[in-house]
Formats: structure tokens, sequence, C-alpha cells
């Protein structure tokens, strides 16, 4: 199992330096000149009349390789850069990040959660009403823009009856803090899973299926062991495999999802950040706030690589 | 025959599934006896109701299946004295009465080993596993149970093997761990649905010796299914022909084999190569194929396909004639003989 | 040659026959039915709408954020522009964009898909690497970095980000089939008979995995359908100047909009969800038809 999860992460390391490679390239591409995110704005004009002699010393005349592996040291010393703004753009993504993992995190969960409980429960009773209110959930949900249905939750749900605010991510001065992000997070946690939930619940209920005709649940009822045994112990667990490796096909659209959605609810997140970045047309942030998004993704894919292996005694054993 | 003698009595069993909105009869009018400690193979083409026969009886079928039957009784014996069960008053197919028989009176052997384990458990807890059920056993105590039949199927160097994953088991050891997981509560009858297809020749032979010897040595009932003449001959006492859906011919191994009276009986013994086949004979062919079971006309089914058939085949139902005590054949050929149903 | 003709025509009559039973399974299948008849409906109102030339663009402030009325069925928008043609018009883009990406990103997922399955080893290594480095990014994120990029937001420029960051899925697919089919023995025959690689691989291979490609393709026309609005609603797809149904509901971003001017984008967002609900109908549908197989 060490070995596995050692193999992985050494199979990142690659993948994240094509990503940085595609970043900053990309960079290049732009033709901005780089000294304006290198430098703070307050040593730039403080040393206006030489900028030739700091691109000297800051190695911007060096071939691009050089600079491509002075950048990528900075990058894993945590220097990104700085903003058009002038401010350091670690600092704004140690704010945000967390804001966009909340999100994301909490849709996964709560989706996971609903989509794959409703979908096994729509495939032991085939042709139910709960099958049947699935299915047509499923068929809405994957029709109806994401951002459209998070426009009709703000309007029903904050305009209308005024139960949860329509935007941002904490309110100055909130008497309870918890309480207060509860209420900020719940329409855009909700609209993102309902997106999710509809796409997994699916998919569950079609994997469930397949394993409850599958010969080892015959077996299984050959023991005569009461059915919800049969169900969750033999059917639960093989189907959740393929469920898993599609949750993990799905994580970026979540996370593309939620780019969406924060735009959505002015929720102050990566994607929003990302998104302003590009209207204004500050590159910096851009580059940046993509490197960490999909480090972040990397990460995440990971994650469920390890749960699939614990899940499975065949890639938990390395055969 | 007093219930003591016999296991397993079936009487006029009818299974049919829908699809597409539309009915199919998959077996018609199945009757058949299984004496206790005895072999019964049913035999027939691939398609011909066998597996669905014993399925039905079992309560595996799927959702989509409808299940009729005058009478299925099963007869256990239990210190000495008799039980009846009546499994076709049973209504829920998974309900509470019919999973108190599976395991301790009634198991079944599945035809591939490779699909019939679950991926994720090992070996050793999946046998457990109805020990737990149904003897209300502790994990220990189940082992030793366990440890105890895997060296009885010969499943070498059981303390390692217990604790590995059905993909770390050969083809033939997996299907030694599916025995044991029919046997481990010891069980009064056992189907085996074509238990050695997958498998290769060798193996074929040393997993029909273990039910063999399973048989003989402890007195076990056992229905073998398969569409293999060679393992009928070895392993049955008696033999149920089976073709679409109805039993033609049914009897004594001699009977079959020695008596062969159903047309189709007849020409599915002659298509089987058998050693010392004398230089030029050809190995026969039955002429034409197995018709759809959705568009049967009445008649015999064999009708078309059978060197004797005449207009008076082709109308009504035929029945069975007993031609000597216990062997019977669906076919009028023999209408001198007495009606059986 | 008299006998190879008639085993030809013969194939040609089986394969007709074929051909009307899946039509007529499709007709009974009331819901492809029903995608069918909605796609058609909504794509030849909106091309005759542009064909008519309907004002679609020019601005009339004293019309500005009018209901629905007779004059203006869909109502009127922040800058009094008739939604109704708005909605005709963004349609045809919106519906370009969708078939247009769709079929090509096929294209290009179909061939690298028949190019590694078939020759496995190196060239399978590349091309699996390149579809997980665009996979590592979530698409949107692909494209927005793009769309930062390129620095313009052109219709052109949307088409060609799309195309480039929707190929994987059908790609996989095909490595997929091809990976299993070059073991079959009529490829194996293909090859005794000395036939050139393409020739096997698009003649021969590719014809057995038509079906799901067109399933997928379907699928995918509805996904940059609404991969297109999203863009365009966070303001990063095409310009105002060319109406899509996403950049009309770009306008339902402020609040004020959503509670006063429900017209505004409850009509585009219905002709979107309508559209996608029943291209997805349809690629069931199609799926049913062509591909039983895979549910």
């Amino acid at each position: 199992m060490l070995k596995f999860i050692f193999k992985k992460l050494l199979l990142m390391i690659p993948m994240l330096i094509l990503i940085s490679i595609i970043v900053f390239f990309g960079l290049q591409f732009t033709g901005i000149d780089p000294i304006n995110f290198m430098v703070s704005p307050e040593v730039l004009s403080a040393n206006a009349e030489n900028i030739e002699a700091l691109r000297e010393s800051l190695g911007l005349n060096d071939p691009l390789l050089i600079q491509y592996f002075r950048w990528l040291g900075n990058c894993l010393k945590g220097d990104l850069g700085y903003s058009f703004t002038g401010a350091p753009i670690v600092d704004t993504i140690a704010v945000r990040l967390p804001y966009t993992l909340e999100l994301a995190g909490y849709s996964l969960v709560l989706s996971t959660i609903i989509g794959i409980g409703i979908g096994i429960i729509s495939a032991i009773r085939q042709n139910g009403v709960i099958d049947y209110l699935g299915r047509v959930f499923a068929v809405l949900g994957q029709a109806v823009p994401q951002f459209l249905v998070g426009i009709i939750l703000i309007e029903i749900f904050s305009i209308k009856l005024g139960w949860f605010p329509a935007a941002n991510r904490v309110s100055p001065g909130a008497a309870n803090p918890f309480l207060d992000s509860v209420l900020h997070l719940f329409l855009p946690v909700l609209t993102l899973t309902i997106g999710m939930v509809a796409v997994l619940m699916r998919y569950a209920r079609n994997t469930m299926l397949d394993v409850l005709n599958s010969d080892y649940i015959k077996t299984a009822r050959s023991k005569g062991i009461p059915e919800w045994k049969v169900y969750l112990k033999h059917g639960f667990r093989n189907a959740m495999k393929p469920v898993l490796v599609i949750i993990m096909f799905r994580i970026p659209m979540l996370i593309g999802g939620s780019v969406v959605i924060e735009s959505v609810f002015s929720y102050p997140g990566i994607g929003l950040t990302m998104t302003n970045a590009i209207t204004s047309g500050d590159y910096p942030v851009v580059l940046a706030t993509t490197l960490i998004i999909a480090a972040t993704m990397l990460i995440c894919s990971f994650l469920v690589d390890v749960l699939n292996a614990l899940l499975d005694p065949r890639v938990r054993l390395g055969e | 025959m007093d219930t003591k003698e016999i296991i397993l009595d079936v009487k006029k069993l009818n299974t049919s599934f829908i699809s597409d909105r539309k009915e199919v009869k998959i077996v018609k009018d199945v009757s058949f006896q299984l004496k206790r400690g005895t072999a019964l193979a049913v035999v027939g083409e691939s398609g011909c109701g066998k597996s669905v026969t014993m399925n039905s009886i079992m309560r595996f079928t799927g959702a989509n299946a409808r299940v009729t039957a005058e009478n299925i009784q099963y007869n256990a014996l239990k210190d000495g004295k008799i039980i009846e069960h009546h499994l076709e008053k049973i209504k829920k197919p998974n309900g509470p009465e019919m999973r108190a028989l599976r395991g301790p009176d009634l198991s079944m052997v599945f035809q591939d080993p490779m699909s019939s384990l679950n991926p994720v458990y090992k070996v050793g807890d999946q046998v457990a596993e109805s020990l737990i059920q149904h003897f209300g056993m502790k994990k220990k105590e189940a082992r030793e149970k366990v440890l105890e039949m895997f060296r009885k199927l010969g499943i070498p160097d059981p303390e390692a093997r217990i604790d590995c994953y059905p993909h770390q088991f050969s083809g033939g050891m997996k299907q030694r761990v599916v025995i044991a997981i029919a046997m481990i509560c010891n069980p009064e009858l056992i189907i085996c649905d074509e238990p050695t297809t997958a498998l290769d020749v060798t193996i074929q032979a040393q997993i029909m010796e273990l039910l063999k010897g399973l048989q003989i040595n402890e007195g076990k009932s056992i229905v073998l299914i398969t569409h293999n003449m060679g393992l009928v001959a070895e392993m049955a006492d008696e033999v149920c022909v089976m073709y679409m859906g109805r039993v033609v011919e049914f009897g004594s191994l001699e009977d079959i084999f020695d008596h062969t009276s159903h047309p189709y009986t007849q020409a599915l013994l002659r298509s089987v190569p058998v050693l010392g086949l004398a230089d030029g004979q050809k190995l026969e062919t039955i002429p034409g194929t197995t018709p759809n079971p959705a568009d049967l006309k009445g008649g015999c089914d064999f009708a078309d396909r059978c060197p004797f058939a005449t207009d008076a085949c082709r109308k009504g139902s035929i029945p069975a004639y007993e031609i000597s005590p216990g062997h019977r054949v669906r076919c009028i050929k023999y209408n001198n003989f007495p009606e059986v149903d | 040659m008299s006998e190879t003709k008639s085993i030809k025509e013969m194939n040609k009559s089986s394969s007709s026959s074929l051909f009307r039973r899946n039509v007529r399974k499709f007709m009974n299948n009331k819901l492809a039915l029903f995608g069918l008849i909605v796609v058609l409906v909504i794509t030849i109102a909106c091309i005759v709408g542009a064909v008519m030339g309907i004002d679609y663009s020019t601005p009339n402030l004293p019309q500005m954020k009018k209901p629905p009325s007779a004059e203006h069925l869909f109502g009127t928008d922040t800058i009094g522009r008739d939604l109704l043609a708005r909605v005709l018009y963004g349609g045809c883009y919106s519906i370009l964009v969708g078939v247009f990406c769709a079929v090509l990103s096929s294209v290009i997922g179909a061939v690298l898909g028949a190019l590694a399955g078939y020759f496995g080893g190196r060239v399978d290594k590349f091309i699996v690497r390149l579809s997980e480095i665009f996979q590592a990014f979530p698409q949107l994120v692909l494209v927005m970095m793009l769309v930062a990029i390129l620095n313009k937001r052109g219709l052109g420029n949307l088409l060609f980000i799309f195309v480039i960051t929707g190929w994987m899925t059908t790609f996989r697919m095909v490595r997929n089939e091809f990976m299993s089919l070059k073991s079959e023995t009529y490829v194996k025959v293909c090859e005794a008979f000395g036939m050139s690689k393409s020739n096997i691989m698009f003649k021969q291979v590719l014809p057995n995995v038509m079906s799901p490609i067109i399933v997928s393709t379907t699928t995918n026309v509805a996904f940059f359908i609404l991969q297109e609005a999203a863009l365009s609603f966070i303001g990063l797809g095409v310009t105002d100047a060319t109406p899509t149904w996403g950049n009309i509901l770009n306008a339902a971003k402020s609040l004020s909009v959503v509670t006063d001017q429900w017209w505004i984008w409850v009509f585009p967002g219905l002709a979107i969800s309508l559209f996608v609900l029943a291209i997805n109908f349809l690629g069931d549908g199609l799926r049913d038809v062509l591909d039983p197989k895979q549910q």
C-alpha cells in the first residue's frame, strides 16, 4: 500500500512540472513584461530610471529556460510574484483558496452521499417512486445550466424569502461567525450539489444494477443472508469503485462549476479571483490561480486513487 | 414412494419471463423427482431451460420472471424425522422462509467460479459468512470450520489461503471455494449448475471426483446441470433430458444410455464424440437449429428436426409415456404405453 | 463475379432492413422522438428568425425593460432590444457552437483514439499523457486560461478553444474500443491480406466504433452549449455584439434584473434548458437504438 502511494506521488511530479511549463510559457505568449509582477510596484517606481539594470540583475535577459527554472524555484519557495494591483499573489490565494475548497469540498461530500444513496435505492427498487422521481430530477439537473439554478435559488431563497444572503462569504461583524458561515455557504453549496447529484445518481444507479446482476450476488443470496446484507455488504462495496472513478472524473467539473457559481454568488473564492483577473487583464494572477487549481486537482485525484485502492484488494496488493 | 426416499419432488413447474410486455415461456410443465442420496443429471442444449428450472426452484430468477408450480416439495431429514417444505407456497423469493433453507438445506454451485466470488472479500470470510448467519458462530469458531472444509476439499496450505482474495486463486481453486461455500452448512441438496464448464479438462475431473465423493461418502443429493454427456455417464444415477423447456425423457442412467428412446436423446447421444469411434463413422449433428422460444407452435417442439416426425406430432400437446418403471418419454411413438403426467 | 454482386446486394438489403428496424425502434421511444422534434423545431425557428433578418441589435431606450406584450412577445432587455429576436438569433450561435465543437472534437478524438489504440506502445503513451495533461485542468479553467492568453473574445477563438479542450472523452472511448477490437480475428485477417494500416484503422475498425461516437457527439452538443453559456455568463465568452443564449443570460448577473425583469432571464433560460433536455433525450434514444449494450 505504501509502495502504491509512493508510486502515485512520484507520478504527480512530472505532471506538475509539465503544467508549470505550460503556465510559464503561456505567460510568455501573452507578451506582458514580466518585470511588472516580479518586482513589487514600490520597488519598480523607486527604480524607474534604471529598469534595464534591474532587468539584468533579475536575470530577465537570460535565456527563457533559465528564467523558467528560477521562476519554478520561486514558486516552490512560495513566491508567486505580484498582482498588477501590487499585492503579493500568495497572500490573496492564502485567503481565497480555502473558501473555494470549502465550497467544492462540502458539495463533493454532500452530493456523494445524496447521489449514491438515491442511486442505490433506485437500483434496489427499480421502477419504484424514488427511481422515477430520481430520473426526472437527473434529467432536469443535467439540462438546466448550473448558474441558472443558482439564479433561481437566489430569487427564491434570498430575495423572496430572505433566508440566506445572496452574496459574499462573510458578513462583517456577524454575531455568530459559525452561523454566518453556514448561511453564506448554503446556497452556493446547494447549487453545486444539485448539478453533481444529477450526474452521480444516474451513474450510481446503473452501476449498482450491473453489480446486482453479477454472479457473486447470487452466491451471496445462496448463503441465505438477509437482503440488506446482500445489497450493502456485497453490492454496495463493489458498486463504490466505479462510482469513485466517476467522482474523480467529475472533480474538474466541480471546480469548473465552482468558478461559475462563485461568480453567481459573488463568492470570493479562487474562481472569482481568476474570473476578475481575466476580465481586468491581470495575467500574473491568472497564471498563478491556474497553477494552483491544477495542483489542487492533482491532489484530489491522488486522494481518490488512494481511496480506490483501499476499497479494492486487487489494486491494494499491487497486482 | 414415500417422502423419506424422495428429497425433491417437482410437479408441473412453469417459468416465464416478461420482456417487452410479452410473456415468453421458458420452462413448461417440468416434473421430476430426486431420490435422497443420488445424483440427477439434467442435460440438454444451451437455452433448453435446465438452468432456469433449477434457479426457479431456488428462487434465483430475476424480478421479471413468473414461477408457478403445482408442487415443489423439499423433504428435509432432520434427526430421523421428515419435515416437508412446500417451496411453491413461499411468496417472497428472498424472504425469511427461503433464506432459512438456503445454506443449511439447499445450496447451489454456479457455473463460472471467476465471477461467483466477491472480489473484495477474503475467501475465508466469504465461506464463513453462512456459518455466522445460520449457526450464530463466532468468527474464530467459523474459521476453524472453514479450515476443516478447505482441507476436505483439497485446497493446499489452507492456513495461508484462507486469507487470500479470489483474484489470487486459480479457476479450479476458486471453484473449490465456491463448493466450500455451498457445503459449509452441511446441506442435503446441492444443485451444481455446469460447475466445470469454465474449467480446464484436468481440473474438471478433479472437481467431479470431489462432488461424487460428497455424494457417496456423505450421502448428499446432487443435481448436476450439464451438457456434457461424458460427465453424465460418470456422475449420474438418473438423467433428465430437456428440450425447449420440457422434460422429453427421464430415467435411470441405463434407461437413457442403453434404452435411449426419445429421438432427441438419440440424436444428442449420437453427436457426442466417444473414444473408439469406428473408422469412417461420422460424428453426427442434429439437423436444424433450436427454435426461438418466443414463437413456438403447438405440438412437439422437436418435430421440425426429427426424422420420425408425422403430422400427429405437430398438433396438440404431447404427453409423456412410461415405457418401463421410472422411464418416461415425451413422444407419441410410444403411445402404446400408459400416459403419465 | 455475379455471385459477389449478389452477396453485396444481400448485405445491402439486410442493412437497409436493419436501418428500418432501428428507425422503428427510435420512433417507438417517445422521449427520443420528443427530443428530435424539439431540437428540430428550435433549430428551424432560430434559422428562420435569422434568415428573416429580424432586428436584434438596435437599442431602443424608451422601450427598455418592457414585459412581454403583443409587440414584444418575450419583452425587451435592459437597453430595449427585442428579446424574442435575441433568443432566436442567439440560438443560431449557441447551436452553431454546440454542433461545430461537438463534431470537430469528436473527429479529433476519434483520430487520436484510433492512432493510440491501434498502434499502442509509445504513440499510445504519448497521446494518453497529452490527454491527461488536458484533463488535469478543469475544462472551464483551461478555457479561461486560453481566453486570457489569446486576449480576444471572438467567436472563432471560442470555437478553437472548445475544440482543443473537448476531445478527451471521445478519445478515451475510441482508444479503449480500438484496443479490444485490434485483437479480433478480422483485424488479423486484414493484416494478413496486407492492407495498409490507415485502411484497417479507418475503413475496417472505425465503422465498428461509429455508434458510440455518434451518441457521444450528440450529448457533447449539449455539453458545449452549456459550457458556452457558463463562459458567456461570467463574461468571458463572445462579445455582447454577438448574442448567444449564455450572453443574453449575462444580464441576470444583476440582482435587480433577476427580481424585477424576470422575462430577461426566464426566456433564454427556458430556451437553453429545453434544447439541452431535448438533445439529451435524443442522445439517450440514439444510444438505445445504436448501442444497446452501453447503457
